[in-house]
């Protein structure tokens, strides 16, 4: 699965959590960019990544990612292993 | 010592800022260590016996973080049993000062004993530095601290400007600004930060401490069960939400100004919490590094935990719109509302917050329930944004200032007791001396049940005037944040890209219009210092 191919499943995921069908998420974007992305319905988002891909985040990196990015790529890291 | 003293302004601050920028043109940790000390001072100020219950504490978690980076991922058990004594014994410690004697009289009335053990006196923001602390801890458990001195973490507990009532930091956002920071004196970080501390100065003595005096009489009346009528109880609503904002407000910014005098940058804490228009908006915006807090080391673990449970089960988790109500029930109601009555909790030993916090948890709950409902009735987001924004806002107001009256209240019917009153079921009334005067419209009144009252007319007019003057400047002006915004007067503000007219009028600039008015203010906020008082949130 390429970035492009997460990316894509990261912004549906989070357009189904949010209601909301017009969001589209970029690599650098950032939570403050997206309407109503607040902490709360953030670690649902990634509980749903989680489960989606397989993958389980160390809570210190849940914490500190700084964009969807970085979870892009934790996620192929966490495949690759 | 308190921000708004004499001998704060005049005599410490002058004498500190001096000492450091003497010492950081020489060594920049001698510097450094002056700061420290002088934070110690300004703690034992208030009564030098603290000093001996922080000192120690700040040495025992040092040790505890030391063997935490020293066990590191060698062995995990070892390193979880460190954290947890370590979070344990900072609870202990916090327990002790504030709820046990909380806890003593709970037992009393519950058993009808009559057990007294001393009065025990709260050290001076014991609530805020323990929090620090377990942060810090967890943090170098999770491997997100490296390399630390006793000097550092001294620094990062006792730093003065944050020390007594937040913003709560992490050490992670902190320490590098130490590192970096020039220790020298500079003119910007100078004007910036006596324009925040003198902002925020009239804020408290000027806006915050009268209010004070107008709602503590009929905070007293309720409590000692008299009741009261609509429009004293919407007083004693208002009136305190207003005091607490522009005290919280107005300390909030006189601590990123201190802050800033050093080069250093503290994180926002209160970004005009009543413009929100949902009560979600509004713990982003209210007292904003607590929220960060409990949501980053209790709200995200526990959802995350029990998340990964539920789904292991085979349950159906949290799925957006389409989540079924046990989901929503175990995933968000549980531990938001948990959350929320930990903030409770922390906020004072006493049923009343206890009981605020979990208002606030199921107002909450109540808002996320209705983020999933809504997009079924209402799909166009953008739409519903916009139609619906004043009635959240209203909606919000109006449990954020019921909520209030809950905090400030001292007893549980005396919050029943107003809040009855606000509803109107003691009646409106209008001073006798409004009503003699208001010639035919007095008798339109009394017939649909007004009545007069024994409150003076200028009483009335005073509330209704401050009232309505505080109200306009927290929901329509600026606010500080927005007018420093080009110097970034905390962690990550940024400069708005299309500033209304109302914010290009107030953005401020380092001018002799700005210098003038400041001054005006500076003075003002000074002349107005002679009656002390506490800021609210020392207590906590």
């Amino acid at each position: 699965m390429t970035e492009q191919e997460r990316l894509a499943a990261l912004t549906q995921i989070l357009s189904d959590l949010l209601g909301d069908d017009s969001i589209t998420l970029a690599m650098d974007t950032v939570r403050e960019d997206v309407d109503g992305w607040d902490s709360f319905t953030y670690i649902n988002f990634i509980v749903a990544v989680e489960a989606e891909f397989g993958v389980k985040f160390r809570i210190a990196d849940v914490e500190s990612f700084p964009n969807v990015g970085a979870i892009v790529k934790a996620i192929g890291a966490a495949a690759g292993r | 010592m308190l921000f708004n003293s004499y001998s704060f302004i005049f005599g410490f601050l002058p004498a500190v800022l001096i000492g450091f920028y003497v010492l950081g043109s020489r060594r920049r940790d001698w510097a450094l260590l002056w700061l420290t000390a002088a934070s110690l001072l300004f703690y034992a100020w208030w009564r030098p016996i603290n000093v001996l219950l922080i000192a120690p504490s700040i040495l025992i978690n040092y040790s505890l973080a030391r063997a935490l980076e020293q066990t590191g991922e060698a062995k995990p058990a070892f390193a979880r049993t460190i954290l947890i004594a370590g979070i344990v014994f900072n609870l202990c410690f916090l327990g002790y000062f504030k709820y046990l004697n909380f806890a003593e009289s709970a037992l009393n009335d519950a058993f009808g004993t009559g057990f007294v053990l001393t009065q025990l006196i709260l050290p001076l923001g014991i609530s805020f530095i323990t929090f620090q602390k377990i942060a810090f801890l967890v943090d170098v458990q999770a491997g997100r601290v490296s390399r630390f001195s006793l000097a550092d973490y001294g620094l990062f507990v006792l730093f003065f400007p944050q020390l007594i009532a937040g913003p709560i930091v992490h050490y992670r956002e902190m320490m590098p600004q130490f590192r970096a920071v020039p220790c020298r004196y500079d003119p910007e970080n100078v004007a910036v930060g006596i324009s925040l501390f003198f902002f925020g100065l009239a804020k408290k003595v000027i806006l915050a401490d009268p209010m004070s005096q107008l709602v503590a009489p009929l905070y007293a009346r309720a409590a000692a069960g008299g009741a009261q009528s609509m429009t004293e109880a919407w007083i004693a609503a208002l009136g305190f939400t207003l005091q607490i904002y522009f005290d919280f407000s107005g300390y909030s910014d006189m601590a990123l100004g201190l802050a800033r005098f050093f080069g250093i940058k503290l994180p926002v804490n209160f970004n005009s919490p009543l413009q929100a228009t949902s009560i979600i908006d509004f713990w982003l915006r209210w007292h904003v590094s607590l929220t960060r807090f409990l949501t980053a080391y209790i709200y995200n673990p526990l959802t995350l935990n029990l998340t990964r449970k539920r789904l292991a089960a085979g349950k159906p988790i949290f799925g957006g719109r389409n989540t079924s109500v046990p989901a929503f029930l175990n995933l968000l109601a549980m531990p938001t509302i948990l959350t929320m009555l930990v903030s409770g909790i922390w906020h004072g030993a006493g049923y009343t917050y206890i009981l605020w916090g979990l208002l606030h948890g199921v107002l909450l709950c109540i808002n996320h329930a209705w983020r999933l409902i809504r997009p079924r009735i209402w799909p166009n987001a953008k739409v519903y944004s916009a139609r619906m924004a004043p009635v959240g806002f209203l909606l919000t107001f109006l449990s954020v200032v019921a909520a209030m009256v809950m905090f400030r209240a001292p007893t549980l019917s005396a919050t029943l007791m107003l809040w009855k009153g606000m509803v109107g079921a003691y009646g409106v009334t209008l001073p006798a001396a409004v009503f003699s005067r208001l010639g035919p419209i007095a008798g339109w009144l009394s017939a649909i049940g007004v009545q007069p009252a024994w409150t003076s007319g200028s009483l009335l007019l005073t509330a209704v005037v401050r009232i309505g003057c505080l109200l306009a400047i927290a929901l329509l002006m600026p606010n500080t944040l927005r007018m420093l915004a080009a110097f970034e007067p905390a962690i990550g503000v940024k400069p708005d890209r299309t500033p209304s007219r109302v914010a290009r009028l107030f953005t401020w600039a380092p001018d002799g219009a700005w210098a003038l008015g400041l001054a005006c203010i500076a003075l003002a906020g000074i002349l107005s210092l002679g009656q002390l008082s506490e800021f609210l949130y020392w207590q906590f």
